[in-house]
């Protein structure tokens, strides 16, 4: 089944919670909750490792490309919901709804993630779904 | 007639009478009353927010909440020290305010995203019981609601019942609820001196993936837990860290020369059902995100309850390290049987840690601080 053309793509994570109930460090110390940003860019590496699953995403910006660190949860959560290494793959468009770092630092704690097929992956959308690709 | 008494000797008796009730009432208040409040207030109480009264039972309390919401709980101790109220929270200081039979009670917590805010507790006590509202106060991540909260007296009894082992294994995924997550702890001068200068983001062990040790593990509230029974051991299996645990029920005494380390060595024994255990040799570590230290040698206390309808397991963590607690912390945890999950496996890389570390210019003060990473 490939994920990018189904229209199941809607996962129930709790991404706040998943950030935070699994969190191995103080969430609030490293990110801005009082504050959201959106960002768009296109995804150059994966490590779907804890402590933290992470995607650098690049963005380009004035003939400048600028790597952001986006994180979400940690492997063996986002895997029991059906969100596994394979979901998103380098060179996936991908635009993110999160948390930014503090200080300036190019961090994103992930609230949804917006595949290019118009598809998403975040707590907007409470009706889980098995994607069972492996 | 002789009885007759005149209106002016009237008036005098009724002004001594008032007189003295006056001076009565103020004796009480000034005297009396407070000593009263002492004698009715001063010692362990169980706190619960927005739960049922349910049943206390050496401090584990079961019982379902009343507002279908996962009841807070927590021991309460207050002493008065020259004519000063102290209060504590599952071993951490809380501000306290006591006037004739009122009560106020502020509790520093943290929320599941690092979040430091305040419970004001208000309400009326007599001998045996507590209750009022609180409302909460400062930012948090996800906007609690105040609501109703009770007290009741903590039993006393530690008496040790006669073994009645019941079974407790399963995996178990953890449920909402119960802990306070108290925010300040009553640190020793030792413990403010190491403490002082930690930053979490880069002296947690698990951020570079280094298992946190039991203390934080038994009280994580993320990952399941799976526990294995054969004869004579309990074996808990942690799917964080892909930790494993031995409790060994045959009172077996460490190995000489058996080190120190971040699982310590657990032995168990049944008080009634409930099954206790005692952690000894942890090593030199951390709480938990704050970075409170544990001393190499601490000990700790558990004691795991299931319910009557067996689903629900809930345990009290108590850390005895006097070297750096002036008051025990104490940790509440509450986890549902789950026989349709498993326990996945967790393998960590510390590869993205030292990558930002090494983008952020920030590697060589990281290895500066390995004094944040040794603790005695």
């Amino acid at each position: 089944m490939n994920l990018k053309n189904t229209k199941l793509m809607t996962i129930l994570l709790g991404l706040i919670s998943c950030n935070s109930i699994n969190a191995h460090h103080s969430f609030a110390v490293e990110f801005t909750a009082e504050k959201t940003i959106e960002i768009e860019g296109v995804v150059s590496e994966i490590w779907f490792r804890n402590p933290h699953v992470r995607y650098y995403v690049d963005i380009s910006d004035n003939n400048k490309v600028i790597s952001w660190d986006v994180r979400t949860s940690s492997p063996s959560l986002l895997v029991r919901k059906g969100w596994t290494k394979n979901t998103i793959q380098v060179g996936d468009k991908i635009s993110i709804i999160g948390h930014p770092g503090r200080d300036g630092r190019k961090l994103l704690s992930v609230i949804s993630i917006k595949l290019s097929d118009g598809s998403s992956l975040g707590q907007k959308y409470p009706k889980p779904e098995k994607l069972g690709k492996k | 007639m002789n009885h007759i008494i005149s209106k002016t000797e009237l008036s005098k008796f009724l002004k001594t009478i008032s007189q003295f009730v006056l001076k009565f009432i103020f004796v009480y208040l000034v005297t009396i009353s407070p000593l009263m409040a002492k004698t009715s207030v001063e010692g362990k109480w169980m706190l619960i927010l927005n739960g049922g009264k349910g049943q206390i039972d050496n401090s584990v309390v079961i019982g379902a909440p009343t507002d279908n919401k996962a009841a807070i709980i927590g021991e309460l101790s207050l002493s008065q020290i020259n004519e000063k109220w102290m209060g504590h929270v599952e071993g951490g200081p809380v501000d306290v305010k006591i006037d004739n039979n009122v009560i106020e009670i502020v509790v520093d917590s943290r929320d599941l995203a690092g979040f430091v805010f305040f419970r004001r507790l208000k309400g009326n006590f007599s001998t045996k019981e507590m209750s009022g509202t609180f409302t909460i106060e400062g930012t948090t991540e996800t906007p609690e609601a105040g609501g109703k909260w009770i007290a009741i007296r903590k039993d006393p009894n530690n008496e040790l019942l006669p073994p009645k082992p019941v079974d407790i294994s399963g995996l178990w995924t953890p449920a909402p609820g119960v802990d306070f997550r108290k925010y300040s702890m009553d640190l020793t001068e030792k413990a403010k001196l190491w403490h002082k200068d930690y930053i979490d983001h880069y002296d947690q062990p698990n951020v570079r993936c280094v298992s946190p040790g039991i203390v934080a593990i038994s009280a994580w509230g993320a990952y399941p837990f799976e526990i294995l029974k054969s004869e004579e051991r309990l074996t808990f299996l942690y799917e964080v860290d892909s930790e494993v645990r031995r409790i060994y029920m045959n009172k077996k005494e460490p190995p000489a020369y058996y080190p120190t380390s971040g699982m310590g060595f657990s032995n168990g024994y049944w008080n009634g059902s409930d099954l206790v255990i005692e952690t000894q040799l942890l090593e030199g570590n951390v709480r938990d995100f704050r970075g409170e230290p544990i001393s190499d040698g601490a000990r700790m206390h558990e004691r795991y309850s299931l319910s009557e309808d067996g689903q629900t397991l809930s345990a009290v963590i108590t850390l005895l390290d006097p070297a750096n607690y002036e008051q025990p912390p104490i940790r509440r945890r509450k986890w549902t049987r789950n026989s349709s999950t498993e326990i996945y496996p967790y393998e960590c890389d510390p590869d993205s840690f030292y990558r930002q570390m090494y983008d952020e210019n920030k590697l060589e003060m990281y290895f500066e601080r390995s004094h944040r990473r040794q603790i005695d």
